[in-house]
């Protein structure tokens, strides 16, 4: 409820207003605002005016702390990922879903006890959102929301790296929550190009296999890159801070690049040409390695 | 004129009173048909003066008696450890005496003696104290006991509320004491002390000159043994002198006496005794005496107390605000301290004043804004409300070490989802069993509280959940529970108030609307009376209803001169536990008091700089906690609607503060909900009464 008259207006939500002027207020640019906890409010003004433009929200005001701006946004996907979660609690269920897996081969093991449990899916999405809040909080690694100190700053990368594992598990196993979820706020894309930006994606996306961005844009996981004839293959070793070394078939085609499980000859990875900035050397050049980004 | 009566001594009054006397009369002798402005002007001031020389006489009489009373239950609690101390030393003696005929039949005869269990007796582990009076002479005070007795006063001395600094500035001073010469220096203090003291001291002195000679003797031989026998002279010396005005000082004395002998220290003894003699003497001697005791020896303690005060003013992250405000509020209290004279247990909760909250845990875990919270009943367990969605359940003494603030940083125990919105309230059953929360979904959700021992990472419970009560289109905002009949009031943002019964198969009972008033805002159960309840809506209107009914009993009166729309709104409406009052906190930073009765107005107070979002009452009726959104919490005593605490917390997030505010229903804690999202609560330094401190030896252990 604003205050009809211009001369000050008030952004408050105060007892008695209805859901749907919650936060009904006009935006205020960024400049003007003047409270210790300006990227949050900023961040959730963007939010509310619109959703889907993932790349307005993440995009920083000038002049902002770097550190900053990707804790207060860390802190806000936790927050809306709580509406997944209390969706899952509803369909996960432990008898169901004994361990948290995306697809098949990997188990994640869940990090916030004293020796990484095998938590079934629901409990490792509530302790790793439970976590991720106590560490976000916590006094010793974030004591101030205006400044972050540079050690805690990789400690963000962790949290993305656990929290992106509750999408790939409600994408592969809850499908019908997960897009209905994602229907309404956008947030795994948002994520995803979070990650992306602020530069923890390789950790991120390839543990939990799967590009979601790809999945919204309608294309199945596993169809190949339109078009693509493969034109030469090679047998090659993946190197996977994660899973360690395996083999696939790594296939340069017309339109993009293809990888392969060579036990079942299915499609694991495909990248057209397009998703490609660069691709270099690896530290082990003379043994042929490479790396593309 | 009024300072003046309440403040100076009795005949002081006299005079003046009986000059208005005189005028009067000359007045009612030369205008007997007529009444003038004047005349009844100094009628009026000489019927004031009178009554508030009976007060003030009544007030002494009461402190008199209240002093008594505290004196003669300190005596028996005295005579109850001797008894049971005498019955232990039998019990050990006859133990002793059966091994000795053991011993004397065997040696005899060369056969064991039957002499049924021959078990060393038991001691009771209740009466604690005396246990270690009975170790004391046996055991030498070895170096780890007398840290831990050490420590264990220091618990004693923070419960009675002595802080550490005033710890250390005193055991600095003893440091000094001991280095100098002992005896020359307390003597100094003594003769400083004796001349200001008037006749109604004389005991006293000779109190607090048989402590000094106590004490050096302690210094000279420092063995428990000699400081039990100077303990039962001291306490022989002080039944003897017995005088009403100096009963507490007394009590005070010997039971600090018997805290400390009976843990076998001495060096802390002199300074401690010092100290609480000369603040209990502040206390109660009258002014004169008070101001010469200050003067000379008195004048390191006060100070002391004084620097001790300002610590303890200067409270929460800000100080700015508190340095200035805070120190006024407590000047002002020193004054009223002296005004009211009282003795035991006011005595001892104005010690509670000067010791004031302090800001001791913070909860951070939430992402978001905290709206509401609520304590448990008897646990130091709080569940907070966020506009992350969630509730989480904190024990608060389960803290994490932090090394750098000086408050306690508290971890939650157990996160509660399953609202699709942000939570908006939030309140607890008087069993502490369940709680219901209330959210922008429109739901309300019945919780079973796990226990608060729980593993944070344990696995999930979904009965956790046990229900949600489905009636409200739109955002609950406001919910109370009754706790004898358990009924569930809530109010939402569809204009509806609704009254449940959780337990019941169709939990909706009755719905209220009053579309004329507005959209309700708070609601609160009327505490004095069965059946009855308080709405508070946005366009100030503030009604009673009758539950059965569904009308209205009395509408307050809340008659706003105000123009804009937005401040007339009602933030918050709580009733009093015991009396037929109602608070209401509103849009415009007023705090307004009404009889339920009349519906009258009893009271309006500008209470903050911007709008009062929340109010708490304490358990017993006599505090008012308000919270708003210039980011400060004030404590207002009820009775004379003065604030008496202000603690700044908390940061703003666009225009809000402080969401809510609560006092815990039996333990001394209060906690606040900030847009920062963090909960910070605040335990308090000292509980009433000195007697407590003996009690609660049982408990910590």
């Amino acid at each position: 409820m604003k205050m009809a008259d211009g001369v000050t207006m008030l952004r408050r939500n105060r007892p008695g207003t209805k859901a749907a002027d919650f936060c009904r207020w006009p935006d205020q640019p960024f400049e003007e605002m003047e409270s210790t906890l300006v990227v949050q409010q900023y961040i959730q003004q963007q939010i509310c005016h619109d959703p889907m433009n993932v790349t307005q929200i993440l995009t920083p005001p000038e002049s902002q702390d770097e550190g900053v701006w990707k804790y207060e946004h860390l802190r806000q996907f936790c927050l809306e990922l709580n509406g997944l979660a209390v969706r899952l609690q509803a369909e996960c269920h432990p008898e169901a879903c004994t361990q948290m897996t995306a697809t098949e081969q990997w188990i994640f093991l869940c990090a916030a006890h004293k020796t990484p449990k095998e938590c079934p899916a629901i409990d490792y999405t509530r302790h790793t959102l439970d976590g991720a809040a106590c560490l976000l909080n916590s006094n010793k690694y974030f004591p101030s929301r205006v400044s972050i100190k540079d050690s805690s700053v990789a400690k963000l990368g962790s949290v993305c790296r656990r929290v992106y594992r509750i999408f790939s598990h409600a994408y592969f196993h809850h499908r019908a929550i997960f897009d209905e979820f994602e229907n309404t706020t956008y947030l795994c894309r948002r994520f995803t190009s979070f990650v992306i930006k602020v530069g923890c994606a390789d950790f991120t996306l390839n543990s939990s296999c799967f590009r979601p961005d790809r999945a919204i844009h309608g294309g199945s996981e596993m169809i190949p890159v339109k078009d693509n004839e493969d034109e030469s293959c090679f047998l090659v070793t993946k190197h996977s801070p994660w899973r360690g070394k395996y083999k696939r078939i790594f296939s340069i085609g017309t339109a993009g690049v293809t990888t392969y499980n060579p036990t079942n000859m299915e499609i694991t990875n495909r990248w057209p040409y397009s998703d490609f900035m660069g691709a270099l050397p690896g530290p082990n050049a003379n043994h042929g390695q490479v790396s593309l980004a | 004129m009024e300072d003046n009566s309440s403040q100076n001594h009795n005949g002081q009054l006299d005079p003046s009173g009986g000059g208005n006397v005189s005028n009067k009369q000359n007045d009612d002798g030369s205008q007997r048909t007529q009444y003038s402005i004047p005349g009844i002007l100094h009628f009026i001031q000489h019927e004031w003066a009178k009554f508030e020389l009976e007060r003030s006489q009544w007030e002494v009489e009461r402190a008199e008696l209240q002093a008594r009373i505290a004196f003669l239950q300190g005596e028996r609690k005295g005579q109850e450890n001797v008894k049971s101390d005498l019955v232990r030393r039998i019990k050990m003696l006859e133990y002793a005496l059966k091994q000795e005929r053991a011993k004397f039949h065997k040696l005899k005869y060369g056969t064991e003696l039957q002499q049924g269990d021959m078990k060393p007796p038991v001691f009771d582990d209740v009466v604690t104290d005396a246990k270690l009076e009975a170790d004391a002479p046996f055991t030498s005070v070895s170096n780890i006991s007398w840290r831990q007795g050490r420590q264990l006063l220091r618990q004693y001395l923070q419960e009675i509320g002595y802080a550490d600094t005033i710890l250390d500035v005193r055991s600095n001073r003893v440091r000094s004491l001991l280095g100098l010469n002992n005896n020359a220096e307390c003597e100094e203090n003594l003769n400083n002390s004796s001349p200001a003291v008037n006749g109604n001291e004389s005991s006293n002195k000779r109190a607090s000159e048989t402590q000094e000679a106590a004490v050096m003797a302690n210094f000279e031989f420092l063995s428990p043994d000699v400081d039990m026998d100077d303990d039962d002279d001291m306490s022989d010396d002080l039944d003897d002198q017995q005088d009403d005005e100096t009963d507490d000082v007394k009590t005070a004395k010997r039971k600090n006496k018997c805290l400390m002998m009976n843990e076998g220290l001495a060096d802390d003894v002199d300074a401690e005794a010092e100290e609480v003699l000369n603040e209990l003497n502040l206390l109660t001697e009258s002014e004169d005496a008070q101001n010469e005791l200050r003067a000379p020896g008195g004048s390191p303690s006060m100070g002391f107390a004084t620097s001790s005060r300002r610590p303890m003013g200067a409270l929460g992250d800000d100080e700015g605000l508190d340095s200035s405000l805070g120190l006024g509020e407590l000047a002002q209290l020193t004054v009223n301290n002296e005004a009211e004279a009282a003795y035991d247990q006011i005595a001892s909760s104005k010690e509670a004043y000067r010791k004031m909250w302090n800001a001791k845990y913070t909860l951070r875990s939430h992402f978001d804004g905290v709206r509401a919270l609520a304590f448990h009943p008897t646990e130091p367990v709080l569940i907070t409300a966020s506009e992350d969605h969630t509730l989480k359940l904190w024990n608060l003494q389960k803290t994490v070490p932090a090394k750098k603030s000086a408050s306690l940083d508290v971890e939650p125990l157990y996160t509660f989802r399953s609202h699709t919105g942000p939570v908006l309230c939030l309140t607890m059953s008087g069993t502490g069993e369940q709680c219901y929360s209330g959210g922008l979904d429109g739901l309300i959700q019945c919780w079973n509280l796990p226990s608060p021992n729980i593993d944070p990472y344990d696995s999930f419970d979904p009965s956790v959940l046990t229900g949600s009560l489905v009636g409200h289109t739109d955002a609950v905002w406001g919910l109370s529970i009754h706790n004898q009949r358990m009924q569930l009031l809530s109010c939402g943002a569809d204009g509806l108030v609704c009254l449940w019964s959780p337990q019941n198969k169709v939990p909706l009972l009755s719905t209220f609307s009053s579309p004329d008033d507005g959209q309700p805002t708070s609601v609160d159960f009327v505490h004095n009376e069965t059946n009855q309840m308080v709405t508070a809506y946005n366009s100030s209107h503030c009604v009673i209803y009758d539950l059965e009914t569904g009308k209205p009993v009395t509408r307050l009166e809340t008659s706003q001169a105000e123009n804009i729309s937005q401040d007339k709104q009602i933030n918050r409406v709580v009733t009093h536990p015991t009396l037929p009052l109602t608070v209401t906190a509103h849009e415009d930073r007023h705090i307004r008091f009404f009889d339920n009765v009349s519906g009258k107005m009893v009271h309006s107070m500008v209470a903050h700089l911007d709008a009062v979002t929340s109010l708490a009452i304490d358990p017993n009726g006599l505090y008012l906690l308000s919270g708003s959104h210039d980011c400060s919490i004030r404590l207002w005593n009820l009775d004379n609607k003065t604030c008496v605490q202000e603690i700044t917390a908390h940061r703003k997030k666009f225009d809000e503060s402080i969401y809510d505010v609560a006092f815990h229903p039996s333990k001394p804690y209060i906690a606040s909900a900030g847009a920062d999202a963090l909960a910070k609560a605040a335990g308090k330094a000292c509980c009433s009464g000195l007697f407590k401190v003996k009690l609660s030896r049982g408990i910590v252990k």
